[in-house]
């Protein structure tokens, strides 16, 4: 078969071949850059062509018309010839560039670029994009500055400037940025910051603790220069949170019940150990028997000499105000009864709260009952005082009166019957209408009239403010905000506060949210993260401690340079898709003629070929070399790139394109059997046959069109 | 001239010659006849290696062509005329350049072979087609202008594959009569597969008759159709009576 190519048809199939690579190289790579440059285009519409603008400004949609205004101001007054232009705007955002002449471009002027731009109104937010330029991100406070001084020092780099936590690097060119970058990172290398988290909860005075783990690292790992240079805490929502959280959970403490345990001195407990009471279960604990779901468990929580204190974490213990106390054992996890520690006591903290609260209102609704009646018991007294005072008046003047009668009717000497029968009723009389002041002595009417009314009139007048006093209380009022407060008190179970506290612990405690960080920064040197966690875990006794090492700053590539990076990418991957739909189209259209022709003149005559020989068929080799040479010229050529595919794996894409276009070749181009075999009757060589009789009659194509030159008829 | 010494074809499933043997003298008229599908047009496929057969040799002129490279095959397919069931001629190309153009390829001077083409075409009783394509043709003009093809080179072996099989039967005596006329004219060696047994007993000196890949019986048109040997012989004795 390969006489065909012996035969001199190896130039025709030589320049087809490189024929059909540049075409697929101008096809795949021309059709990818049209759309590159379609959408740099858009782009360039959207975020201003390179160089041109320095920053965008992001403005309220409805200030539109007044910052543009305001814009326009700044641009006549303050810069001469700048550029001035509103773009696409964004979810209620409309955004202006505006871009400096070149001779305000100055590290002084860049440095407050933002503030000059500060009373725009509904002004939210600027982005710089100064190009070319290099952005460092994160930069770390305390190396900022000396880190600018020292990428200003830098080759190709004009100046530098901060913006929010960032240092912009202007480049004199843009081809200068990857050298650039390279240096930058370099410099970045040459410091890296180590952070001490401690978990929430631990109070570290920074300073102090810093000194200390710099001294351990000074110690342990010499030859570095470390320097303490914590910067301020987290973001104030972050501590509010925690705050309340810590908040929430000593409330939750002091509401929970309170477990008071006596521990027998060889019991040892340790924090965090379960201890189980009987409680309401009906049956006594045994060592060795099953808890019940009326026990209790406790969990310690401390623990100083002989006592522990602990809360509920399952179960709840009857509402009592009496404390209750009971043997503790300690409980295995699986519910296990084990040995008794000594006596646990239970203070229901709630339902004393609760009692108390409830004693309250029913005092409170005592008290204003009381001091009604109280008022009316004033007016009341008051009333006798006066009715005393009269009968007192009365009496004084019946006594005289009886006086002057008994003397009267003694003094007549001449007593009748009837006026001695009239002293004794009288004298009788009197005697029941002052029984005890008569017979306290003879001057008992004169101590009676010795009572001070007058004082007690005055008491009588003060309790009777103090009352009105309390009545002009809203004891009402004040029911009902105890009312209230006793209503919202949780509806929570011991067991629920108990698992509560331990969730806020381990959330506050854990790793999840910052506590206190301290940062190291190590200069001349680095140092391994998980050696140095090891070393201060130990050092500062905190099994708890984590340590975090970063770098005082990222590079990254602004936002342009990275979507430009974005479209070549793209371009290289539709240049990629595009190659590989050109090879197989040319080799579908094309090449398969080849190789149904092929296949045709090397069967004629010999058909007992085996399945696997027919698979080791020349043809689907040549196929494939074919299929692996033009795809992976094409590819290479259009500076293809499609994301995890080597030229290897792209190649043997190919390789398969052109096997199965080999096997299935005739399904493509299926060969005139007839004129074949008349132009091999006829003594015609193969290349004849393929450039006279074959090739003419195929589809039109590369092939077809290149055959034109050599062929007769 | 030609002497095919037992050889042997077979495919996938059948065997389409057997162990055949067959001499052919310089300018003789060897007419071969068989049922279908007895190996006929392997056996005259065979002869010019359209089909190469498994074992055996064919040599003419004492040259064994099975042993022939490709420039040399090649070289003797142009001395070998073939004419098909179904014409082959090249769709594209005109009845002018159908005939001419294996000649231009093979190194001829065009005006030469145009010139060998146009008397070719006379001789079939084609002068005035030159520029039609084939498609344009009847079956019986088609099939002459691909015995013109045959002819224009020259030849020293003419085989003939049915050339009327697929004829419309009122065109096929106009092909039967170029042939005729052939053999008549020419000193051409010739090796003639048909069906046709009328023409076969006017033109033939020797019939070849064939059944299941091997030939079965041989000898004079007269000797063969009076007092056939073979099963296929008595078959074509009663054909003929008929
Ligand atoms: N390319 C092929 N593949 C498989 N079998 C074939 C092929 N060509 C011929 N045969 C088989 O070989 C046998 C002989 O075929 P051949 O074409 O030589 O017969 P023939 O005598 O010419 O018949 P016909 O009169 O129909 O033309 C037949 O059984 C046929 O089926
Ligand atoms: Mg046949």
């Amino acid at each position: 078969m390969f006489s065909f190519f012996r035969d001199g048809f190896y130039k025709d199939f030589v320049v087809l071949l490189i024929l059909t690579i540049l075409l697929g190289t101008v096809f795949s790579a021309g059709i990818a850059w049209a759309l590159d440059a379609y959408f740099g285009d858009t782009l360039n519409e959207m975020i201003g062509e390179y160089g041109q603008y320095d920053i965008i400004l992001h403005i309220q949609e409805d200030a539109k018309e007044a910052a543009f205004r305001e814009l326009e101001r700044i641009q006549e007054q303050q810069f001469p010839g700048a550029r001035l232009s509103e773009t696409i705007s964004l979810a209620g955002q409309a955004n202006f560039f505006f871009g400096l002449p070149e001779e305000f471009r100055t590290k002084e002027t860049m440095t407050n670029l933002a503030s000059y731009f500060a009373a725009v109104p509904g002004l939210t937010g600027h982005t710089i994009i100064s190009d070319p330029s290099l952005l460092i991100r994160n930069v770390h406070g305390s190396v900022a500055d000396v880190l600018a001084e020292k990428i200003e020092q830098i080759p190709g780099v004009r100046f530098t400037f901060p913006d929010v936590g960032n240092i912009i690097v202007l480049l004199e060119e843009p081809s200068l940025s990857r050298t650039v970058e390279a240096q930058v990172n370099q410099l970045i290398d040459e410091y890296q910051l180590v952070e001490l988290r401690f978990p929430m909860g631990f109070e570290v005075d920074t300073q102090q603790v810093g000194a200390q783990a710099i001294q351990v690292l000074k110690e342990t790992l010499p030859g570095r220069k470390y320097s303490n240079v914590t910067a301020a805490q987290y973001g104030e929502d972050l501590n509010a949170f925690l705050k309340t959280l810590v908040e929430m959970r000593d409330f939750l403490m002091s509401y929970a019940s309170k477990v008071r345990i006596t521990a027998d001195p060889e019991a040892h407990l340790i924090i965090g150990e379960q201890i189980a009471i009987q409680a309401d279960g009906a049956a006594p604990l045994k060592e060795g028997g099953l808890l019940t779901d009326e026990n209790v468990v406790i969990e310690i929580t401390a623990v100083s000499g002989g006592t522990a204190e602990g809360m509920i974490i399952r179960g709840e213990i009857a509402p009592s105000m009496e404390s209750l106390k009971q043997t503790g054992y300690r409980v295995f996890s699986d519910g296990q009864i084990a040995r008794p520690i000594g006596e646990v006591e239970v203070e229901n903290e709630r339902y004393r709260l609760a009692y108390a609260i409830d004693e309250s209102l029913r005092l409170l609704e005592e008290l204003e009952v009381l001091s009604v009646q109280a008022a009316d018991a004033v007016d009341n007294a008051d009333a006798v005082l006066n009715t005393f005072q009269e009968a007192l008046l009365q009496l004084e003047v019946l006594q005289v009166q009886m006086r002057q009668l008994n003397e009267g009717i003694a003094g007549g000497g001449s007593a009748s019957s009837e006026q001695l029968l009239m002293s004794l009723l009288i004298n009788g009389l009197f005697q029941s209408l002052a029984q005890a002041a008569m017979q306290a002595g003879e001057n008992s009417l004169d101590s009676l009239e010795n009572l001070d009314v007058a004082a007690m009139r005055a008491s009588l007048e003060q309790i009777s403010s103090q009352i009105a006093n309390v009545q002009s209380i809203d004891v009402q009022a004040i029911i009902r905000q105890i009312q209230y407060v006793r209503d919202t008190l949780p509806m929570l179970g011991d067991e629920e506060i108990g698992r509560s506290i331990r969730l806020i612990n381990t959330y506050i405690a854990g790793q999840v949210i910052p506590g206190e960080r301290i940062q190291i920064l190590v200069e001349e040197g680095s140092v391994d993260e998980g050696q140095v966690e090891k070393l201060l875990r130990e050092h500062l006794d905190n099994p708890y401690l984590n340590i975090y090492s970063t770098s005082v700053g990222v590079i990254n590539p602004d936002a342009r340079s990275e979507i430009i990076r974005l479209l070549t990418e793209v371009r290289a991957i539709i240049a990629g898709l595009l190659a590989v739909v050109f090879t197989s189209a040319i080799m579908i259209l094309d090449h398969s003629t080849l190789f149904s022709t092929l296949k045709y003149l090397k069967r004629a005559g010999k058909e007992k070929v085996s399945r696997w020989k027919r698979l080791l068929d020349p043809v689907y080799i040549l196929g494939g070399i074919l299929g692996a040479v033009i795809l992976g010229a094409v590819y290479s050529l259009s500076g293809a790139q499609i994301p995890y595919m080597s030229l290897s794996s792209i190649t043997l894409i190919g390789l398969i394109i052109g096997i199965l276009v080999a096997c299935f070749a005739e399904r493509f181009s299926p060969v005139n059997a007839k004129e074949v075999m008349a132009g091999q009757a006829l003594g015609l060589s193969n290349v004849q046959i393929m450039r006279e009789i074959v090739i003419p009659s195929s589809r039109p194509g590369l092939m077809n069109f290149l055959n034109r030159w050599k062929q007769q008829f | 001239m030609l002497e095919i010494n037992s050889i042997r074809k077979s495919y996938a499933k059948t065997t389409a010659l057997d162990n055949v043997s067959l001499k052919v003298n310089q300018g003789e008229t060897v007419v071969i006849m068989g049922p279908s599908g007895c190996g006929k047009s392997t056996l005259i496929r065979c002869i010019n290696r359209l089909t190469e057969p498994d074992s055996g040799e064919i040599l003419v002129h004492g040259q064994n062509i099975l042993e022939l490279s490709d420039s040399e095959l090649m070289e003797f397919r142009r001395r070998v005329g073939f004419v098909f069931q179904q014409f082959h001629l090249i769709g594209r190309l005109t009845v002018l350049e159908n005939v001419m153009f294996h000649l231009v390829l093979a190194g001829a001077d065009r005006s030469w072979a145009e010139k060998r083409a146009a008397e070719a075409l006379e001789k079939v009783g084609l002068s005035g087609v030159h520029s039609r394509k084939p498609e344009e043709l009847s079956g019986g003009q088609q099939q002459r202008v691909a015995i013109a093809r045959a002819l224009a080179a020259g030849p020293e072996l003419m085989l003939w594959d049915e050339p009327t099989a697929s004829l419309d039967p009122i065109l096929v005596w106009e092909v039967l009569e170029v042939m005729e006329e052939l053999v008549r004219t020419s000193s051409t060696t010739m090796i003639i597969v048909t069906h046709e047994v009328s023409f076969a007993l006017r033109v033939a000196d020797r019939i070849v008759l064939m059944d299941h890949g091997r030939i079965v019986e041989e000898g004079h048109p007269t000797s063969v159709f009076a007092d056939p040997i073979s099963e296929i012989g008595i078959k074509y004795k009663k054909l003929l009576a008929s």
